[in-house]
């Protein structure tokens, strides 16, 4: 197997970490943590280096538990990746994994929601959440997009890609 | 009733309770595997406590804390609001550290949510 090719095309996205492959917690953890120092070493302020690991946090765990809750078999979940990105002077952190079709569009909803909010009716919206009873079961608590909204400078960017009749790919970048 | 005692690890918090001077103290970061279920223990534990003690001081310092932890530490600041409403002395202490400005616009924010004694302080380094 040569690699070279694939090394190429991090270099060309600026892709400096990248892990495909079923996400463990341990493995959430031990990535973020290779990250931070990764970020550490570039001398950039502690509250970007925070921000850029928040949103890593999110995306990472967001697809863990989708893959939970949904009982994506492992085939699928084989596909989730998360990728952070040098992109000029802003760092971009995506993921990407398998969702159901019908997920994928109400994703695409959500992301486009937030998008279209103003910093100050994200907040309300933070907030009303914040007070809402949790549902039994859930391993979130639906804040994600708004948490990773919060930190980043520019619109989430997303897409969807149909791959079988069952799934699509669902690809989420947030920049820093 | 037994003080509660969290062991630190690099995504969840020490959570540890004083009961000589009846303070819960909370360091570390927090983004645990699942939140919930890390945190069902500590508000379990603040519930019965909050039966018992008539004063409690939460001294919280976190460096980071993913969404669904934000979640648990609005639940765990509402218990107190509910105890304090009914005469428990309840009061927060939240460090947190100059260069880090979320921490600090998150201490605003849950500030903004209670009417009991809410100090935000830098940690002097």
């Amino acid at each position: 197997m040569d690699l070279y090719d694939l090394r190429n095309e991090f270099d060309k996205s600026g892709i400096m970490m990248c892990f495909n492959g079923p996400f463990s917690h341990s493995i959430i953890e031990e990535t973020g943590k290779a990250m931070r120092n990764h970020l550490v070493a570039e001398n950039i302020a502690q509250a970007a280096v925070l921000d850029v690991f928040a949103v890593y946090i999110e995306l990472a765990q967001n697809v863990r538990n989708y893959i939970t809750v949904r009982a994506i078999s492992p085939l699928e979940a084989m596909s989730s990746i998360i990728a952070i990105a040098r992109q000029g002077e802003k760092y971009a952190v995506s993921s990407g994994n398998m969702v159901l079709n019908s997920d994928g569009e109400t994703l695409l909803t959500r992301v486009n929601e937030v998008n279209s909010m103003t910093p100050e009716e994200q907040k309300r919206q933070y907030r009303e959440l914040l007070r809402r009873d949790t549902a039994p079961g859930a391993l979130g608590a639906g804040l994600g997009f708004l948490e990773i909204s919060k930190r980043t400078s520019e619109k989430l960017v997303c897409s969807l890609r149909r791959v079988d009749d069952t799934y699509s790919f669902f690809t989420l970048t947030a920049s820093i | 009733m037994e003080p509660i005692d969290i062991q630190q690890t690099p995504s969840t918090p020490l959570i540890k309770f004083d009961p000589v001077t009846s303070t819960l103290c909370i360091r570390g970061e927090s983004y645990p595997e699942n939140s919930f279920d890390f945190f069902e223990p500590v508000i379990a534990w603040l519930k019965a406590a909050l039966t018992e003690r008539t004063e409690i001081l939460l001294d919280i310092a976190i460096t980071y804390m993913n969404s669904s932890s934000t979640k648990c530490t609005f639940d765990i600041i509402d218990i107190l609001e509910e105890a304090f409403e009914r005469g428990v002395k309840a009061s927060i202490i939240w460090r947190y550290d100059r260069e880090n400005p979320r921490s600090y616009e998150m201490a605003e924010d849950f500030r903004e949510e209670v009417t009991f004694p809410f100090e935000i302080e830098a940690i002097e380094v």
